[in-house]
């Protein structure tokens, strides 16, 4: 431990202007950041240049300090003063990581919390968020450059690793999306975000602690190699299906869902498709019913598996994500290769499936008065609502510690009673996609997330409201259709008249 | 006399380019050995093997017994390390710098490091940066004895220095490292020869020789010997002449195993009467030069 605070304080002496430029970019996101949560109340003194650079300038200030810091006692090579004097692997390493804890974290550990009261978050309640995104500033922030300073020698060989592979990965990314980023999961998408988390975190760590006990450069960056074929791998072929075990898995089921079934929806039978479509493709619509949902509760599909079967044994199956909407109704969409439609659309079809869903309930809503303050809106954060000039525009805006709210929210206006005949806009739609992860926090600089609404109608508005559903659970139902016949749902686009 | 170092069957390739090829080399207790080898031979690798700052590829280098792979800071303790193109901590001053390694050393010597700043001529608040190379060999070498080290590992110290600075370096040295045991690679021949107690001979990555400096001057001799009657050259020359040049009635060469009696008698059973032997003592620069070239013609 001596030694580690001998390492360290002969760093802070090397690197004063360094942390000197941390701490002032730092000051400037707390100053600007707590700035910004005038917004609520008075939307004119929004600052987005500074903010924006302020958010740029930060990695970059941290960066430098961490590669600095690291290249100060350079890992590879066999020229360096250091590596024939009496330091233990241990206290350098350590000595490290307290510098990086008392420069980089510590330091927006606070500013963190400064914007957050700023903002009248109770940082009693937001506690795990701050936390947790000190863990996250960790693994986005400080682990990978951190192991990439410590596979190189300096800043040219630092900037030409990071720079390579985003390059490649830039040249995929135009080339096979795909490839790079995978499909999106909607709220399941936490999961491949956490892998590609869980791979950096071990693989920076292992590599940290290869470099400074070992110090094997060629191992260390076959390590990061891998690592970074793995991420890649891992973001293209986790399927969401697997995602979704796993998110009920970490989701509390807090509700009784065993009356919950899926039924082919024989009363809006007439609902049932199947489309030819150019391209030899056929586009199989079934309408879906899902039933035995407990009072209060919405169902939202998020992915099914079908699977259909002629009865020569011929076998079609499809596994698809959802971006559908909520409710208890619900039209199954699948596209069939046209060959295998031609040879079962007159048979008696078995169709079997499983629809995967969430179950929403718990609806609470919260009125917001237009008032110069803002009002604790559970669950979301801190909303206020301002009427604009003049009375003929309306704000709500509102700010959430660290994360998107995890629960559906959606906003309205409410007119006063005289108007309240008039058609006023409001939304009862979720304003944005919920992401399911259940961490109190997510990636990000901004310790807050902002969400806002307006309307400009010319009619007087009483107050917002601000309502919110909770995903209480991740359920999964399968389903049997027996004795289908697809040729009597079939439908022919209509011939274009020249 | 126990072994400070020791190399068992040690070899290193670069792909596949070998530089060293099993050396078995032993440094005894309390010598001053001078690893010698012209550009290339393997001796910066050996040294860097030792001192754990490079992986062998075969076979192990132990420092103190214990293999290098595992030396731990307790044994760099006792380990002083200089070496030519070593990488110092630039933006600190020599003062800094000095007492920035202090709390790494429990037995290092306040006074003797202020002696050797001193002895030096340091400038303590210039920062290393700006030092000239003779100094930041100093300024390596006053921080690598303030300690008293063990085990003095020099790599290539003087390559670059002029003559003065080398003679302080020397004098430094001697002076503050009695007891210890030094390791010193050089191609100044000249400077290891007037203090090196045992000397090994590398080239192309195999150790051709190591052994006590005196017994080493001892077996090397220069020979001129004219003939009596001209005669042609011998069919083969003995294994341990090198360097044989012979013209009408002059021969030339070096005997690598001298040994008055035996030598003559050879010399009497390839040409006959002689009219004079003359036999001259090598300094080690000599011997070195004869050694590279019989290589390079082996080679």
């Amino acid at each position: 431990m001596r030694q580690a605070l001998h390492i360290f304080k002969k760093d802070v002496r090397h690197l004063w202007f360094e942390i000197a430029v941390v701490i002032t970019v730092v000051v400037a996101f707390a100053f600007t950041g707590a700035r910004r949560a005038l917004w609520l109340v008075d939307p004119a003194t929004n600052r987005t240049a500074a903010w924006t650079l302020v958010l740029i300038l930060l990695p970059l200030a941290w960066w430098t300090l961490i590669a600095r810091v690291i290249h100060d006692e350079a890992l590879p090579g066999d020229s360096q003063f250091w590596i024939t004097r009496p330091y233990s692997w241990k206290s350098l390493l350590g000595a490290k990581a307290l510098f990086i804890l008392t420069f980089v974290n510590i330091p927006v550990w606070l500013a963190d919390g400064v914007i957050v009261r700023a903002y009248g978050l109770p940082l009693g309640a937001e506690m795990p968020g701050l936390l947790w995104s000190q863990v996250l500033l960790a693994i986005v922030f400080i682990l990978p450059i951190a192991a990439l300073s410590a596979l190189t020698t300096g800043f040219v060989q630092l900037v030409f690793a990071i720079l390579t592979p985003c390059v490649i990965a830039l040249g995929l990314a135009i080339v096979a999306p795909e490839v790079v980023l995978g499909g999106f999961l909607g709220g399941l998408d936490w999961v491949k975000t956490y892998y590609l988390f869980l791979v950096i975190s071990v693989a920076a760590s292992a590599i940290l602690v290869w470099q400074y006990a070992m110090r094997r450069t060629a191992a260390g960056r076959s390590l990061a190699l891998a690592a970074g074929i793995l991420a890649v791998l891992g973001m293209t072929l986790i399927p969401w299906s697997v995602a979704f075990r796993i998110q009920s898995w970490f989701s509390k089921q807090r509700l009784d869902q065993s009356l919950v079934h899926v039924d082919f929806d024989s009363r809006n039978r007439w609902l049932a498709r199947a489309v030819i479509e150019r391209g030899d493709r056929v586009r199989i619509e079934l309408p879906l019913d899902i039933a035995g949902l407990p009072p209060g509760i919405i169902a939202k599909p998020e992915g099914f598996s079908v699977h259909l079967q002629g009865p020569d044994g011929t076998v079609w199956q499809a596994n698809q994500l959802l971006a559908g909407k909520m409710g208890q109704k619900f039209s199954l969409e699948a596209a069939v290769d046209g060959a295998f439609y031609r040879k079962i659309k007159d048979e008696p079809l078995k169709v079997r499936g499983s629809l995967y869903m969430t179950l929403f309930g718990n609806r609470r809503t919260v009125r917001v008065p237009f008032l110069d303050r803002s009002v604790l809106v559970p669950r979301v954060g801190v909303c206020s609502a301002t009427g604009g000039v003049h009375r003929q525009s309306y704000f709500l805006i509102c700010s959430s510690a660290f994360r998107f709210p995890p629960v559906l929210v959606s906003y309205s206006f409410i007119p006063s009673a005289k108007e309240a005949l008039q058609d006023v806009w409001s939304s009862t739609e979720p304003r944005r996609p919920i992401s399911y992860s259940p961490f109190p926090a997510e990636p990000g600089i901004s310790p807050v997330s902002q969400d806002f609404t307006f309307s400009t109608v010319r009619v007087p508005l009483s107050e917002a409201r601000v309502d919110t559903l909770e995903p209480l659970a991740h359920i999964r139902r399968n389903f049997e259709i027996d004795n289908l016949r697809l040729g009597d749902f079939e439908v022919r686009p209509a011939p274009v008249s020249p | 006399m126990s072994n400070i170092l020791r190399t068992s069957d040690l070899s290193k390739r670069f792909q596949q380019t070998v530089v060293l090829d099993h050396l078995n080399m032993i440094v005894p207790e309390h010598s001053v050995y001078g690893l010698v080898g012209p550009n290339g031979a393997g001796k910066t690798t050996t040294i860097k093997i030792l001192m754990n700052a490079r992986q062998p590829t075969e076979g192990m280098a132990e420092v103190f017994g214990r293999d290098s792979r595992k030396l731990s800071p307790e044994d760099f303790t006792q380990i002083g390390y200089v070496s030519e193109n070593q990488q110092m901590p630039e933006w600190m001053t020599v003062e800094y710098f000095m007492n920035y390694l202090k709390p790494f050393y429990p037995d290092w010597d306040v006074v003797r490091a202020q002696e050797l700043v001193r002895l030096f001529e340091l400038p303590p608040d210039r920062k290393i940066r700006n030092l000239s190379h003779g100094m930041r060999m100093k300024a390596a070498l006053a921080s690598s004895l303030a300690y008293r080290p063990r085990l003095i590992v020099l790599d290539e110290p003087f390559t670059g220095l002029d003559a003065l600075v080398r003679d302080e370096l020397i004098e430094g040295v001697l002076e503050c490292a009695e007891g210890a045991t030094i390791l010193i690679s050089s191609h100044d021949l000249s400077e290891i020869e007037s203090f090196a107690s045992h000397i090994g001979y590398l080239d192309r990555g195999r150790l051709q020789f190591s052994e006590e400096m005196t017994s080493l001057v001892d077996r090397f001799r220069e020979i001129e010997i004219t003939l009596a009657n001209p005669s042609p050259s011998p069919i083969s020359w003995p294994a341990a002449w090198l360097n044989t040049e012979q013209s009408a009635a002059l021969v030339r060469f070096v005997d690598t195993q001298f040994d008055q009696e035996r030598t003559i008698a050879e010399v009497h059973r390839l040409f006959g009467n002689t009219h004079q032997i003359s036999v001259n003592p090598m300094p080690l620069r000599a011997i070195f030069v004869t050694l590279a070239k019989a290589g390079r013609k082996a080679a």
